[in-house]
């Protein structure tokens, strides 16, 4: 379970993140919706620290990290537990698929070498890149890429995989083939965020969306909650303005 | 004045017992250059307290003076400092016992230091931002995150700029004849004073150290093939 408490961000003067009340339950597909600006990359990325919480608690499990003075401990016990898959896939370069998706297990939990490459074939398999092991990011389509971003995420087997925009930086053709993989792991009960634009995706794969404006959650519940009898008048003109007439009315 | 072939021939030949010495005072000086480079570069970038300034403070004097005048005062100013330091912690230890040669070592290296720290810097700026929150993402720690992406991703696009510095410290390196360390160009004068052949001399030895650059960039292209194959795309 993940559970976020009163998180508030700002950067200089301006406030990002108004105080984020937000429980995810184990297993649960959760879709943060929201305008461009509204704060959800910001929120995401004070999940795993990236960026640092002005103020808040985050618990993953029974591990709890009081974000006014966190140790660089209580930091990295919170990346062990999380992994996230970037909108630019954020690819070591200078690596090959394999070797992309072996580096956290190697690395970081010491897993042995042939260990290593073994679950991580597996994992590239899965994501139907068993023959490209050995490119590349820069011999690989933006789909290949987000897809050995979304193995490397999967190798280290975290309590949550946190998702930015994972299809919005693909070219329309490759969108669908990553949210396939995406679908297909979400029915394995991991736990995900994804900050998502895709509508349809959003309203299939999640048990639980989120809509986020100006910093704060307006409104939260099933997908149908949001999608088909959203409350807010807000919700309401968000999704008015980003689905096309008609879609989501049963 | 007559060129005189078979004098060059066996001037290069003598030559050749000196090579070991230049290559000496080159690597060394690299190799520490890099070395101060690299952790002058960590403390710009991560704008470390205290150590920042005076950082940058080290880069801007040692660029803004030249080598010889580095060798010089490090030559007159060490044992001065040595010896000090020496008497007043009751120590044994002269400056008289540290080999010339050593001078250069120390010299140099401060010198390859302040260029390199900026190669260095350039090349870890130019590892986008990016793929270093994705290394700590996956767990990895800041020293991790800079050895096992950072750094060789640094080297690779500094390679170009590695193989000039090292050029210019193989040429830098014929200051020593300052301090009586008999280097290539060092030993062509001693080859040359027997028979004052001295142009003689010295075109062997220019021979030889664009013989010696040559080679090193022979070796640095070959290098850079290998290294930067993640750039280049068809491969796989
Ligand atoms: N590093 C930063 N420095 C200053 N402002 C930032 C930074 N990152 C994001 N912001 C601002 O925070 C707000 C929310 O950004 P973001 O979380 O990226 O929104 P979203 O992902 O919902 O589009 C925006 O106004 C953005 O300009
Ligand atoms: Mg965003």
């Amino acid at each position: 379970m993940i559970k976020l408490q009163n998180i508030t961000k700002s950067f200089g003067r301006l406030q990002v993140l108004k105080g984020i009340d937000l429980v995810v339950e184990k297993g649960e597909v959760v879709a943060i919706l929201g305008p461009s600006g509204s704060g959800k990359t910001t929120l995401l990325r004070c999940i795993n620290y990236l960026e640092k919480p002005s103020d808040g608690e985050i618990t993953i499990d029974d591990f709890t990290v009081n974000c006014k003075r966190p140790s660089k401990k209580d930091i990295h016990t919170l990346r062990g537990k999380t992994a996230m898959v970037f909108q630019q896939y954020n690819l070591f370069r200078h690596k090959t698929a394999l070797e992309n998706v072996m580096e956290g297990l190697v690395v970081v939990q010491k897993v042995e070498k042939e260990e290593a490459r073994r679950r991580s074939i597996e994992l590239l398999e899965k994501v139907g890149l068993g023959n490209k092991l050995n490119a590349y990011p820069s011999q690989l389509s933006g789909g290949q890429q987000q897809r050995v971003g979304i193995a490397r995420a999967l190798a280290l087997n975290p309590e949550v995989i946190l998702f930015d925009e994972p299809t919005s930086a693909l070219d329309p053709e490759l969108v669908g083939e990553v949210l396939a993989v995406i679908r297909n792991i979400a029915k394995e009960g991991i736990t995900m965020i994804i900050v998502t634009h895709e509508m349809g995706f959003a309203h299939d794969v999640a048990n639980h969306v989120v809509f986020m404006d100006e910093g704060i959650i307006v409104e939260e519940g099933k997908p149908n909650d949001i999608f088909v009898s959203p409350k807010e008048e807000r919700t309401k003109q968000f999704l008015k303005r980003i689905t096309p007439e008609g879609v989501y009315s049963i | 004045m007559k060129l005189d072939p078979s004098f060059i021939w066996t001037a290069l030949v003598e030559l050749l017992s000196a090579v070991p010495t230049t290559l000496n005072v080159t690597m060394v000086s690299i190799l520490f250059g890099t070395l101060i480079g690299t952790i002058v570069a960590l403390i710009r970038i991560y704008r470390v307290p205290v150590l920042n300034p005076i950082a940058s403070a080290y880069v801007t004097v040692i660029r803004g003076t030249p080598m010889l005048t580095h060798l010089l005062l490090i030559y007159y100013g060490l044992p001065m400092l040595v010896n000090g330091l020496s008497d007043s912690f009751g120590w044994s230890f002269r400056a008289a016992s540290i080999p010339m040669i050593g001078f250069a070592y120390l010299s140099f290296s401060i010198t390859s230091g302040a260029y390199l720290s900026e190669v260095v810097r350039s090349g870890m700026l130019a590892v986008n931002r990016g793929q270093i929150e994705a290394a700590y993402a996956v767990g990895m720690t800041t020293p991790q995150a800079l050895r096992r992406i950072v750094l060789p991703q640094a080297f690779a696009v500094s390679l170009p700029n590695l193989t000039n510095a090292l050029i210019g410290a193989l040429h830098g390196s014929t200051l020593v004849f300052s301090l009586t360390v008999v280097d290539i160009n060092a030993k062509a004068q001693i080859v040359a004073s027997t028979n004052w052949k001295f142009f003689d001399a010295y075109l062997a030895a220019a021979i030889l150290y664009w013989g010696l650059t040559v080679l090193i960039e022979q070796l640095s292209g070959l290098l850079e093939k290998r290294i930067n194959v993640y750039n280049r795309g068809g491969v796989a």
